[in-house]
């Protein structure tokens, strides 16, 4: 099988050849490949070079073209701090006063930002892995790209304050959402993971998240779903078990739980979703790899009957981490078989 | 009276509604109630309240900065000047350091310690150590708290310490916190106390105030 045709069967809970593996490798692709991450981030052709040589060398299921959490905002005029090996921040919102919000502009993902560096990563990536592995897109949640535009405790006060504006600021967000997911699609990637810190539970109370950005979620997912994306992966992080119940109403096929999250709780609450998860990120920058080994394999050992199973870490896999590990991870899997 | 208007204080101040904990906050002041009196029995019973809803399953950051604001908007009615005549349990020196711009866990943590009655020294975000150290050495905390969201900030936290006892500190004791700090140990991070929520430090500090941790 190659990975395409086993995440479909991992999908579908069919049994693949093996447990498809998804290290969420985004800027230690490039530290691994001698390449500081500001670069690495703001170059579309770097950023596949650095995709493709890490998969070659560890023979994973997955191709990452994900940037950071403020390209969207960037897009629509945030001004963003690069500093050397490290992920930009954000220096000035885009939305300095709420009365913006009724004159924004929507960015165009062919010109707007790093949005077109994105895109070239997307074509590049695709170009070279074909439908051999996977090509991962990246899209923030509404919620999220909210929070880079204007701060999250300015966009959360606004959201109880005057929910009225919040919610028009939010289908704009959604609207960003959808425009650079579809030319993602359109330019090759198989699905864009739609990546939404800013919806955990650890921030926003569950009812919140249910009654404000489910239905914006839930309309991306449709229509990256009529677009032709291979499946909606949607990454939260935290402590998500009061939200995963909500995830198949979403329109999620693919779901990410974090360390918070055991795994016997996760299959309890999506008895019928696809899972992708949770080795502790740190684990990967403090354990060496005998330790992610074991990890792996305790994961391996309760889905083995289950199915529907991605080896994953719970979120990102820091550009700090000891890249040893990585190969832990994925051995782990192929020794399995 | 009074007592059923502080009680619909302390419930006005945990749901975070900031006109009604102002205007009973203002009842209680023209009823001859000090503003001792509405901190200790009014603002810090509803931190108390906001803590024992919060277990680690349904803490979220909506929720505290909200009561935190509507406690923060009453301190300030009552401290217009800005005194901190509560601030009677001692100062904690507060800091994201650099390398780490996100700043919205330490911000809660600085309105939950000035609720629960602490001094607080804001260093702010992306503080280089020296800044930090210059602060403790200023205003000799009985603490400092440390808040990270990204792991690159760490090898500047395991720091903190060492270059604390450099300069002769031995004093203050070291809280860590935040979403990439709490996923550690403190023996790695060379702190004395690592906190799941905003909550843990000031039970933490109230430990320390009782003795309970004197090494």
């Amino acid at each position: 099988m190659n990975s395409i045709e086993r995440i479909n069967a991992t999908l579908n809970f069919e049994k693949p050849d093996r447990v498809p593996v998804f290290p969420q490798i985004f800027g230690l692709a490039g530290v691994m490949a001698g390449v500081p991450v500001d670069a690495y981030v703001r170059d579309g052709h770097l950023l596949a070079e650095c995709q493709i040589k890490a998969i070659k060398k560890y023979g994973y299921d997955a191709v990452f073209s994900v940037m950071d959490t403020s390209v969207e905002a960037e897009a629509v005029g945030g001004i963003l701090e690069y500093k050397k090996d490290m992920y930009p921040t954000m220096k000035t919102y885009a939305i300095q006063d709420k009365d913006m919000i009724d004159h924004l502009v929507l960015p165009d993902p062919n010109v707007a930002g790093r949005m077109p560096e994105m895109l070239k990563a997307v074509k590049r990536l695709r170009r070279e892995v074909g439908d051999e592995h996977l090509v991962v897109g990246c899209v923030m949640g509404p919620l999220t790209i909210a929070s880079q535009l204007m701060g999250m405790e300015t966009a959360l006060y606004l959201a109880i304050d005057e929910p009225g504006v919040f919610i028009k600021l939010l289908d704009f967000c959604t609207e960003i959402a959808i425009k650079f997911g579809l030319a993602q699609i359109q330019a090759g990637a198989h699905l864009p993971m739609i990546f939404d810190p800013a919806a955990s539970p650890a921030v926003v109370p569950p009812q919140f998240f249910r009654e404000i950005e489910l239905p914006q979620l839930q309309k991306l997912c449709r229509i990256f779903d009529e677009a032709g994306s291979l499946a909606n992966w949607l990454h939260i992080a935290g402590p998500t078990a009061s939200i995963l119940p909500f995830y198949p109403e979403i329109g999620v096929d693919i779901a990410n739980f974090d360390y918070y999250v055991s795994p016997q709780q996760a299959v309890a609450l999506l008895p019928d979703l696809c899972l992708d998860g949770n080795i502790k990120s740190i684990s990967f920058i403090e354990d060496g790899p005998e330790e992610i080994a074991v990890k792996s394999a305790e994961l391996l050992d309760l889905f083995e009957n289950r199915g529907g199973f991605i080896l994953s870490s719970g979120c990102e896999i820091s550009p700090l981490s000891c890249p040893e590990n990585i190969a832990a991870m994925v051995n782990a899997a192929k020794e399995r078989g | 009276m009074t007592e059923e208007t502080m009680k619909l204080l302390v419930e006005a101040i945990v749901v975070g509604d900031c006109t009604q904990s102002l205007d009973l906050a203002r009842n209680l002041c023209d009823s001859g109630i000090s503003a001792e009196e509405i901190v200790v029995n009014g603002i810090e019973v509803a931190m108390a309240q906001l803590d024992e809803k919060c277990t680690m399953e349904q803490f979220n950051l909506l929720e505290i900065m909200l009561t935190g604001r509507a406690a923060m908007e009453v301190i300030k009615f009552l401290f217009p000047s800005g005194e901190m005549v509560m601030a009677r349990k001692g100062t904690v020196v507060l800091a994201v350091l650099e390398g780490d711009v996100h700043d919205i866990g330490k911000n809660i943590l600085k309105m939950i310690l000035i609720a629960s009655g602490y001094q607080v020294v804001d260093c702010g975000k992306n503080c280089p150590i020296e800044k930090l150290l210059d602060v403790i050495e200023a205003e000799k905390p009985i603490a400092v708290g440390l808040s990270g969201l990204i792991f690159p900030v760490i090898p500047m936290v395991k720091q903190v310490k060492e270059r604390m006892q450099a300069r002769g500190i031995y004093g203050p004791k070291i809280m860590a916190g935040g979403a990439a700090l709490k996923q550690s140990s403190k023996e790695n991070l060379n702190v004395d106390f690592l906190a799941e929520t905003a909550f843990d430090s000031v039970k933490y500090l109230e430990q320390l105030a009782g003795g309970e941790l004197n090494e």
